[in-house]
């Protein structure tokens, strides 16, 4: 996502620098030279757009991709944050962060030491961490308690700046009908 | 939490994301208009008319030279913009050189590369227990350095001790060291990662 913003903004500044030295060619050399033609084709350009009209298909479709591509640059710049998940500050000029992905390492390591656990799959951010386990041993009513307990207490162990909230499913064979 | 380490944590992205974002939003705002006038909102005759509309051309061949002008300034805005921000993007991080004593009489003075104080701190941080890998950079922020740690913990290592430790010997010897009363630094923990298998 980074190296994706960074290329695009890379990519915006050369279209932006090639717009501006196609109307420096065609604008100094209609002033050097008025009797000479123009540089780049003006003229058929000219003739082009004043055959369409505005409800020309040519106009809405163009329109529709800018609309389009303009909302997903948006929509990339506004995702492309980081999240970060802070810890407390061990000194005053010291800030200590961890990636939701370790986050979710060591919680998904915990869970998936308990007893009763056949497997577990752990999304986190600095907000939230979201455990799902399977079990074939325990139903969900006995093993659900234990793991809410087990994450946060490594979740409190941990000196996180903001405690994350802990949501935990359990699909248990042995709830099934 | 200072300002500045907080800003060590990560190369700012916030250019970027600005551009991209502003550019995005122009160019919706623009394709929504063109849509609005062809929709017909703007009254029928509007919208049949030509792209190129006769008034706007008349207009501009009657002020003909100012008409140039704007357009070579626009140009070399477009121009100078552009090359701005494709720089911006392709310039590295700085890693800024600690000047400890400048002597501009001689030209001389005390110089630690950014390359000398990263490796040393890294060395340093290494051999914290608890620490599996640790990589140190010297970063600018504000014109002043600061430091960004990445440390790799151990399997099961506390991370209240790491940072004890950390704090007392490898950023105390290095503020002492360097003669700095603060350096602003970024600690980045990877926790609960495998120990990484060494091939002999």
């Amino acid at each position: 996502m980074r190296l994706l913003i960074r290329m695009l903004a890379l990519a915006l500044g050369l279209a932006i620098t090639m717009t501006g030295a196609v109307v420096l060619a065609g604008v100094g050399w209609a002033m050097a030279q008025p009797t000479r033609g123009a540089l780049p084709p003006w003229p058929r350009w000219l003739a082009r757009a004043e055959e369409l009209a505005w409800t020309a298909n040519t106009i809405r479709v163009t329109a529709c991709v800018l609309v389009a591509a303009g909302l997903a640059m948006l929509l990339l710049a506004a995702l492309a944050g980081r999240h970060d998940v802070y810890l407390q500050d061990p000194a005053p000029d010291v800030t200590v962060t961890t990636s939701p992905r370790s986050l979710a390492r060591i919680v998904g390591q915990r869970v998936r030491g308990t007893d009763g656990v056949r497997s577990a799959s752990v999304t986190a951010s600095a907000r939230s961490v979201r455990v799902r386990a399977t079990s074939r041993l325990l139903d969900e009513r006995r093993l659900r308690p234990v793991l809410i307990e087990q994450v946060n207490e490594l979740v409190n162990e941990l000196p996180l700046a903001r405690v994350p909230h802990v949501h935990v499913v359990v699909h248990s064979a042995k709830d099934k009908p | 939490m200072s300002r500045e380490s907080r800003a060590a944590v990560a190369r700012s992205e916030r250019l970027d994301r600005l551009t991209v974002g502003g550019i995005g939003a122009l160019a919706a705002a623009a394709g929504a208009a063109a849509l609005v006038v062809s929709a017909g909102w703007l009254g029928r005759p509007r919208a049949s008319r030509p792209l190129a509309d006769p008034i706007a051309l008349q207009w501009l061949q009657a002020h003909q030279p100012w008409a140039q002008v704007g357009a070579l300034v626009v140009g070399v805005l477009l121009v100078l913009f552009g090359l701005w921000l494709a720089s911006r993007t392709l310039r590295p991080e700085p890693r800024p050189d600690l000047v400890l004593e400048d002597d501009a009489e001689t030209a001389g003075g005390l110089r630690v590369t950014a390359q000398a104080i990263a490796e040393a701190i890294r060395a340093d941080a290494e051999s914290v227990s608890g620490v599996a890998e640790a990589r140190a950079r010297v970063v600018r922020v504000n014109d002043t350095p600061a430091l960004r740690l990445q440390l790799r913990l151990r399997h099961g290592a506390d991370v209240h001790a790491v940072w004890s430790e950390l704090d007392k010997r490898v950023l105390t010897r290095a503020r002492e060291s360097l003669g700095v009363p603060a350096i602003p630094t970024a600690i980045r923990l990877e926790l609960g990662s495998a120990q990484r298998q060494r091939v002999k």
